[in-house]
């Protein structure tokens, strides 16, 4: 039995990237190649082995042969074929195309016999294959028909008779209560097989309910009533879950530290102040320097973690292995230093009252939105503020709804945000949108046309041979060299990431915990219960 | 009028929700997606037509019963919006018979004897309840559920039916989000029973018939509890609409799968169709409620609805 705490939006993966519709596409669908959660490595999946071109642009792919969906229906590269262009397709507008683009061109994909494929990059891609972990397989001999009509975006909606809903994946969905749960059985064709020959998956039935509030959740994982939940353990609710792993109902695993850490950035747009008498320090890579200086991290960490939380210094943790750069500075706590920081910008304290004000008396003063309702989030910005207060800069934090701070920061409506975005993987060539400045998710100045700044300029160049060098030495040496710019210019400063804790009831075996969207439930293949 | 008020409070929900900051494609795609994206997404879901335009639409098509498509589910809302509407009755009837079916017996005991322990003791427990929300009467209920083990946490049904049969489960689910929208209510009858019964036992005609001498219990439980469930009886129908709000903590707490929990999901969705849908039907409770209330005051008073 696992939770959820909402519904899927639909069935249809394509559509929707909530975390329930990506876990029913998880445990019914199937993609290529499979990224390891744990190891990040990839795996061969639906795609059994596979050779690059030289020069990066080349991908061919042998398809595992006998695989079938769970109606019967053969899997050829048919079905791969038609996967990629109902992604691409303009009319179903779907939320994957973008992670399948590269340089913001779709790839290109041959099918030269049923059983192979060629992906071909429009530039070098060094990642390779990893981008494939984004698209689930879908059946071409159910789903055609809404892509040539035009109506695939609208296609198995929740109301979709469940014996449509065709995978490659380890289960079917069997019973679906708007509400109340979602109940998988055994895909009895999954074409998986454990290491000593037996048929996967392991379990039988997985039911998931829909329990939307937190508490409700962690009570009844307590309580013995959910074997997994779909999330890691808030700090805020880990005695409650200690008891009951103390009293031997429960399994607590620590992962460690998270591979991601809430982000504050400001609005960097040029001209997007051009009316504001703060303009001459509010973009200033000063000012952020300074508000790195200010906040002691360790402090910040145990109260917005409550403990369970470790300073963060630069845009990756030690959690990516491959990648986090181990001369990232650990910026000491220095509220003197960040003072004098800010003299040079016109900011001292004119009048006495220990807080600052620039050459023509304007408090230094802004205004932090965040999300409402997320509490790590709203205590994060708490310490700031207060600690910003201490070298004389007043920050007005302002809770919104998810939705208010989505549009504010799509539209560039902000002065700065406390926000937590997510990344797809840990291999930077799979955030391109963030790193590039002409990115949707370059956060600080989205989608620029040009970069606006000699070192965003140079961080461009720098991602762009690091994205095309199959070189690993090579792409690690100018990953690290784009950190240190990041972390010098401080667009986006982190503070502290949380060590990850994820609880599972004890009948649970043969989990394999990732700090992932789902962290337990990422590979239910292999999961059993004991009885 | 009923028909007005629920036409006015969908319009003016669908209105607010869309004056919101934010509309659904920029919460479903997320922060990451391209500008090009989310606009492909609006004008699919034609959320870049003006508020004006949004709303003639919906309401040319309202008149038809065809209320749209929920933007989060792909459904149509007049499917879905009974489906929980449903589930949203069934807790609030019986939370209603279980507040009546204490808070009036609790009312007349309290009500008809002064300076004993027990009335009392009734009183003080009905001054608690009073001053709890049902969200927080809803939080503890389920944390004695869990520890106990009596009932279930949250849900409606089981996963598999126990043996019992379906009905037994549904009951049983039922007991916690009932009880914490009940308690509360349970108490308003109290004291206002109590109120009106003290009053009555003081009436002329009741001290006439004790003189009489007739039983005292049965003046009590026959002529001074008709005259006493008038002020309850003009408060049904503000319970039905206290009841609907209290509701949406308590589904969201219980995970009840009820008009609140879907009103509060499409809130959050900005899913400006599903919202109106849902507040139609908050309207369309109201105004049942009020009818009930009508309905009961006749029966309890007839000389009122002449």
């Amino acid at each position: 039995m696992a939770s959820i705490r909402s519904e899927p939006r639909t069935f249809n993966r394509l559509a929707a990237r909530d975390s329930s519709t990506d876990l029913v596409a998880t445990l019914t669908h199937a993609k290529l190649v499979r990224i390891n959660k744990v190891t990040q490595e990839v795996e061969p999946w639906l795609a059994e082995r596979w050779t690059a071109s030289a020069d990066g642009r080349r991908i061919d792919l042998q398809l595992r042969q006998n695989v079938v969906f769970s109606d019967g229906h053969p899997f050829t590269a048919d079905d791969v074929l038609f996967s990629f262009a109902a992604a691409y397709d303009k009319r179903a507008a779907s939320v994957l195309a973008d992670s399948l683009r590269i340089g913001g061109r779709n790839l290109e994909v041959i099918a030269p016999d049923p059983h192979a494929i060629a992906i071909l990059f429009p530039t070098p891609f060094a990642a390779g294959v990893r981008v494939l972990d984004n698209l689930p397989i879908l059946p071409r001999h159910k789903l055609d028909a809404a892509l040539r009509d035009g109506t695939l975006a609208s296609a198995w909606g929740l109301s979709t008779p469940l014996s449509e809903l065709v995978g490659l994946g380890p289960f079917v969905l069997a019973d679906y209560r708007p509400g109340q749960r979602l109940v998988f059985v055994r895909n009895p064709r999954y074409w998986r097989t454990s290491p000593d020959g037996v048929a996967l998956p392991y379990l039988d039935r997985l039911t998931v309910e829909i329990v939307p509030d937190q508490n409700a959740e962690l009570l009844r994982l307590a309580a013995g009533q959910v074997d997994v939940t779909n999330g890691e353990i808030p700090p805020e609710a880990y005695p409650t879950v200690k008891r009951a792993a103390d009293a031997g109902r429960v399994r607590i695993v620590e992962l460690g530290v998270a591979a991601e850490a809430d982000s504050l950035w400001f609005n960097l747009k040029p001209g997007a102040f051009a009316q504001d008498a703060r303009a001459g320090w509010l973009q200033r890579d000063e000012l952020r320097r300074a508000i790195s200086l200010a906040v002691d991290r360790k402090a910040f960490a145990d109260t917005v973690f409550l403990g369970a939380g470790e300073p963060v210094y630069g845009p990756e943790t030690p959690a990516n292995r491959k990648w986090y750069w181990t001369g990232t500075p650990q910026t000491p706590h220095d509220p003197a230093g960040a003072r004098a920081m800010l003299a040079p910008l016109g900011l001292s304290d004119r009048d006495g009252d220990g807080m600052l004000e620039d050459a023509r008396n304007v408090p230094a003063r802004f205004t932090l939105i965040t999300q409402k309702g997320r509490p790590r989030l709203e205590r994060g910005a708490a310490v700031l503020r207060d600690e910003l207060k201490k070298i004389g800069i007043t920050m007005d934090v302002v809770a919104l709804d998810a939705n208010a701070v989505a549009e504010r920061i799509g539209t560039g409506r902000y002065e700065a945000v406390y926000f937590h975005p997510s990344k797809s993987d840990t291999d930077p060539a799979s955030t391109p949108d963030f790193w590039f400045s002409s990115g949707a998710a370059h956060l600080w100045n989205m989608a620029q046309p040009e970069p606006a700044t000699e070192w965003e300029a140079r961080i461009d160049e720098l991602m762009t041979r690091q994205i095309a060098s199959l070189d690993e030495g090579e792409r690690k040496r100018l990953f690290d060299e784009v950190q240190r710019i990041f972390i010098e210019h401080a667009p986006v400063i982190y503070f502290a990431a949380p060590r990850v804790n994820l609880a599972m009831s004890s009948r649970v075996v043969n989990a394999t915990p990732a700090a992932t969207m789902s962290p337990l439930l990422w590979s239910p293949d292999t999961m059993a219960v004991v009885h | 009028m009923a028909v007005l008020l629920v036409v006015a409070v969908s319009s003016a929900s669908l209105v607010l929700a869309r004056l919101a900051p934010g509309d659904y494609a920029t919460g479903a795609l997320g922060i990451e997606a391209r500008r090009e994206t989310v606009e492909q997404a609006r004008a699919r879901y034609g959320l870049n037509k003006s508020i004006a335009a949004q709303y003639r639409d919906w309401l040319s098509r309202a008149v038809r019963l065809d209320f749209g498509n929920s933007l989060l589910y792909d459904r149509p809302v007049r499917d879905l919006v009974p489906e929980r509407a449903a589930n949203t009755a069934i807790l609030a009837v019986s939370a209603l018979v279980l507040a009546t079916l204490v808070g009036l017996p609790l009312g007349i005991v309290s009500g008809t004897h002064r300076g004993v322990v027990f009335p009392r003791a009734i009183r003080s427990v009905s001054l608690l309840f009073l001053s709890l929300p049902p969200l927080l009467t809803s939080i503890f209920l389920v944390f004695v559920a869990a520890r106990t083990g009596w009932f279930p946490i949250s849900g409606i049904r089981s996963a598999v039916a126990p043996p019992g049969g379906a009905a037994a489960d549904l009951l049983h689910h039922l007991i916690v989000p009932s009880a914490a929208l009940a308690l509360p209510l349970a108490a308003m009858f109290e004291r206002l029973q109590a109120q009106a019964m003290s009053e009555v036992i003081n009436e002329p005609f009741v001290r006439a018939a004790l003189a009489r001498g007739v039983p005292r219990s049965r003046i009590v439980w026959r002529d001074g509890l008709k005259a006493a469930l008038r002020p309850v009886a003009a408060v049904y129908g503000l319970v039905i609409g206290a009841l609907l709000s209290g509701s949406f903590a308590v589904e969201v707490i219980t995970s009840w799968p009820g008009l609140g929990s879907l009103m509060l999901d499409a809130l959050r969705a900005r899913d400006v169709y599903l919202v109106a849908g849902c507040a139609g039907a908050g309207a369309a409770f109201l105004a049942f409620g009020t009818l009930v209330s009508d309905l009961a005051l006749a029966i309890v008073e007839p000389r009122a609805t002449q």
